[in-house]
């Protein structure tokens, strides 16, 4: 069985068979597709996660969380073909309704959820009894933080001034 | 800044990058090395020097000390394997190895310890390697320690390692001062990014630059596929080029043929490669008992600052815990160095709760304790397995032997934190809290629940998985790395570790190599 076909199955059997509900939908699954899922679950996810960590300031916060998703999507291709496809599987259930409402228990797409909320639901994926959803709290959580505090622009809250011989930007 | 690399470049080095290849490729030598860390850098440096046409291949990229960043977003994608992202094939345990040239030894800490004795005794009870009463492995590691300038570090530790130290001071447990493979270093604290001034003895600017000067070949951006075979030879290596993202890139094919083939991919791409051959393995253990020193951790908060990314990443190490009583797994206490990425990725909580931890980056301590995995029946390691593209991935069991010595080192490294002086301990699990005393951790840590995705694990050092013994029965390959089905197969990188170590690899994987090596040459030069 394919681990694809395994998630699916994990997720249906665990999670939407409770609710009444089959969950095999067939997914688009474009280059683009994927890319615009993983946008809006990042765009959902990150303020969550970040809260407390992000900037005040709106335009600041937003230029912080803009480029932590960038470096999201531009590190996803490093990992290995089989993490990835279970990352775009999940980007992709979680922006379905149907895929929605087995993860999140709610119709409202992530981003309508208040911050909350949504934190409620990453920890209800860490205490989930299906691995599944387990590791994709821990995958995304350290995706994530990694691509956040990755960036020089979010060092001065640490006082994090490192050494640096060949300049990057 | 000088770059060895970009002068031995210029002054006509063989080097080809796969990646920009257009068409297909055929390469006839006498030596393939398929591997350019530990085991693959010793390799190529003697195997040159005994004048045999050698060609190394690498999977990751060629990079220099020019092209070093020193931040966590450029080197874990350039540098690591999976981008630092490897995990067991559970995700229970992260696990960062090297996939540059010059391997983990490019990104490792510079940590080099001997083998340690109890190991060896157990090699030679269990597998009939009998480095311990013969002493056949000391000249190696004395002929590795000059050649890579190993010696006791004569700085102060930094204040990382310093807790460490004042720890086993105030309790009164062993400590030791590291041995690093270092000459010039500034004390900068880039180790894990790839020395910045080339003062990191790794294979990268030591035994690679001597094989390449010597006239050996180098392609970088290359995947070794398959080895093709027939009766007791391997008659070809087939190869494809990578892409920007180190992802196969199967548009053309390499051929290889040579008389002699040595496999160094590491533990896990090694035992991957012969899964893919498809390799004959009538003692069952091929990619089986790879083991990882599972390794837990334990954050500490101090009113001092501990600036724990600056500085030689280890300096001090503990064995206090590494032999106890023999139904028990054992434990070495070290410290990783500390930066955002690696800091922000492992320290529990989220939102506020982790916003705030790192809000106090510069006065958190972090304290790992290796687990010494493989040497009981509860401890066997864990088996590699080829995912749908072919590539490696380890699947890991955690028994309840491997689970006790979880709890034991989160108390050890507690109590260690507090009488370090840590005003809060923070065991890296995600059912606890700050802890404000050493009585307070004890008795919450006796209640953490113990199971997977619950205590945070990562391993930096794989090992295993084509074992050496001295019986074809239990092993992969004999004491001289020699294949027992394919004559002209050599293994030599940490792949044949018949157990974990109780301590860093690096030291070992180098005297292993080294002293299987002078073997081949010899049988080659008949």
């Amino acid at each position: 069985m394919q681990r694809r076909q395994f998630i699916m199955l994990g997720l249906g059997t665990g999670v939407s068979l409770s609710l009444g509900l089959t969950l095999y939908p067939v997914l688009r699954n474009t280059e683009q597709s994927r890319t615009d899922a993983a946008t809006l679950v990042l765009d959902a996810l990150l303020p969550a996660l970040l809260h407390g960590a992000l900037p005040v300031e709106a335009a600041a916060q937003q230029a912080a969380l803009r480029r932590s998703r960038e470096a999201v999507l531009q590190f996803l291709p490093y990992l290995p073909r089989t993490q990835q496809a279970e990352l775009q599987q999940l980007f992709l259930l979680l922006q379905q309704r149907l895929g929605q409402l087995a993860l999140t228990g709610h119709w409202l797409s992530l981003n309508e959820l208040p911050v909350g909320q949504r934190l409620q639901l990453l920890n209800s994926w860490r205490d989930s009894y299906l691995a599944t959803l387990q590791q994709a709290y821990h995958g995304l959580r350290e995706l994530l933080y990694g691509a956040y505090y990755g960036q020089p622009q979010h060092w001065p809250a640490l006082k994090h001034q490192p050494l640096e011989f060949n300049p990057y930007v | 800044m000088y770059d060895p690399i970009a002068e031995g470049l210029s002054r006509g080095w063989r080097h080809i990058d796969a990646s920009t290849l257009t068409t297909d490729q055929e390469f006839e030598t006498d030596v393939v090395i398929i591997g350019t860390g530990a085991g693959g850098g010793i390799a190529a440096e003697l195997l040159t020097q005994a004048g045999f046409k050698v060609l190394m291949l690498e999977h990751g990229a060629f990079y220099s000390s020019s092209d070093f960043r020193q931040q966590e977003r450029w080197a874990y994608p350039q540098l690591y394997q999976d981008g630092a992202g490897r995990k067991t094939k559970d995700q229970a345990i992260s696990i960062l190895q090297g996939r540059t040239v010059g391997g983990s030894t490019t990104v490792n800490w510079t940590t080099s310890i001997r083998t340690p004795a109890n190991t060896l005794k157990y090699w030679e009870q269990e597998f009939g390697l009998d480095f311990a009463s013969t002493g056949a492995l000391e000249p190696f590691l004395d002929l590795a320690t000059g050649r890579l300038n190993i010696s006791e570090w004569q700085l102060t530790p930094n204040h990382n390692n310093g807790m460490l130290q004042r720890g086993c001071q105030t309790l009164g447990w062993e400590y030791t001062v590291i041995h690093r493979n270092v000459k010039g270093c500034a004390n900068t604290g880039y180790c894990g990014m790839g020395c910045p001034l080339n003062a990191k003895q790794s294979m990268l600017v030591t035994t690679i630059p001597a094989a390449l000067d010597a006239g050996a070949t180098l392609i970088s951006r290359v995947s070794a596929r398959e080895l093709v075979w027939r009766g007791d030879q391997i008659q070809e290596l087939w190869a494809v080029p990578v892409d920007l993202h180190f992802q196969t890139d199967p548009r053309l094919k390499i051929r290889i043929r040579a008389r002699h083939y040595i496999l160094a991919g590491g533990a896990m791409n090694s035992p991957a490669l012969l899964l893919r051959s498809k390799v004959q393995d009538p003692s069952g253990r091929l990619g089986k008992h790879t083991y990882l020193h599972p390794s837990v951790i334990s954050g500490a908060v101090f009113d001092e600052p501990v600036y724990g990314n600056q500085g030689a990443p280890q300096s001090i190490y503990s064995d206090q815990f590494v032999w106890p009583e023999p139904e028990k797994i054992g434990f070495k206490l070290e410290v990783p160095p500390l930066h955002p990425v690696l800091m922000a990725s492992k320290l529990t909580g989220m939102a506020e709760s982790h916003a705030d931890l790192m809000r106090q980056f510069n006065h958190l301590q972090v304290v790992i304790a290796l687990l010494r995995d493989g040497f009981h029946p509860d401890a066997q390691g864990g088996a590699v397995q080829l995912d749908g593209h072919g590539e490696p991935q380890l699947d890991y069991p955690l028994t309840d032997y491997v689970w006790d010595g979880v709890r034991r080192a989160y108390l050890a490294m507690a109590e260690l934190q507090f009488a370090a002086g840590a005003s809060a301990v923070l065991p890296i699990h995600h059912d606890a809290h700050l802890y404000q005393s050493w009585s307070q951790a004890k008795a919450a840590i006796a209640e953490l629940p113990l199971q997977r995705y619950r205590a945070t694990l990562a391993s930096a050092h794989v090992m295993g998985g084509c074992n050496m013994s001295a019986d074809p029965a239990t092993g992969v390959v004999d004491s001289f790395g020699r294949h027992q089905q394919l004559k002209n197969l050599t293994i030599c990188d940490g792949s044949i570790l018949p157990s974990s170590l109780g301590a860093n690899p690096q030291l070992t994987i180098y005297a292993l190599s080294w002293r299987i090596c002078g073997e081949l040459i010899k049988n080659l030069s008949v």
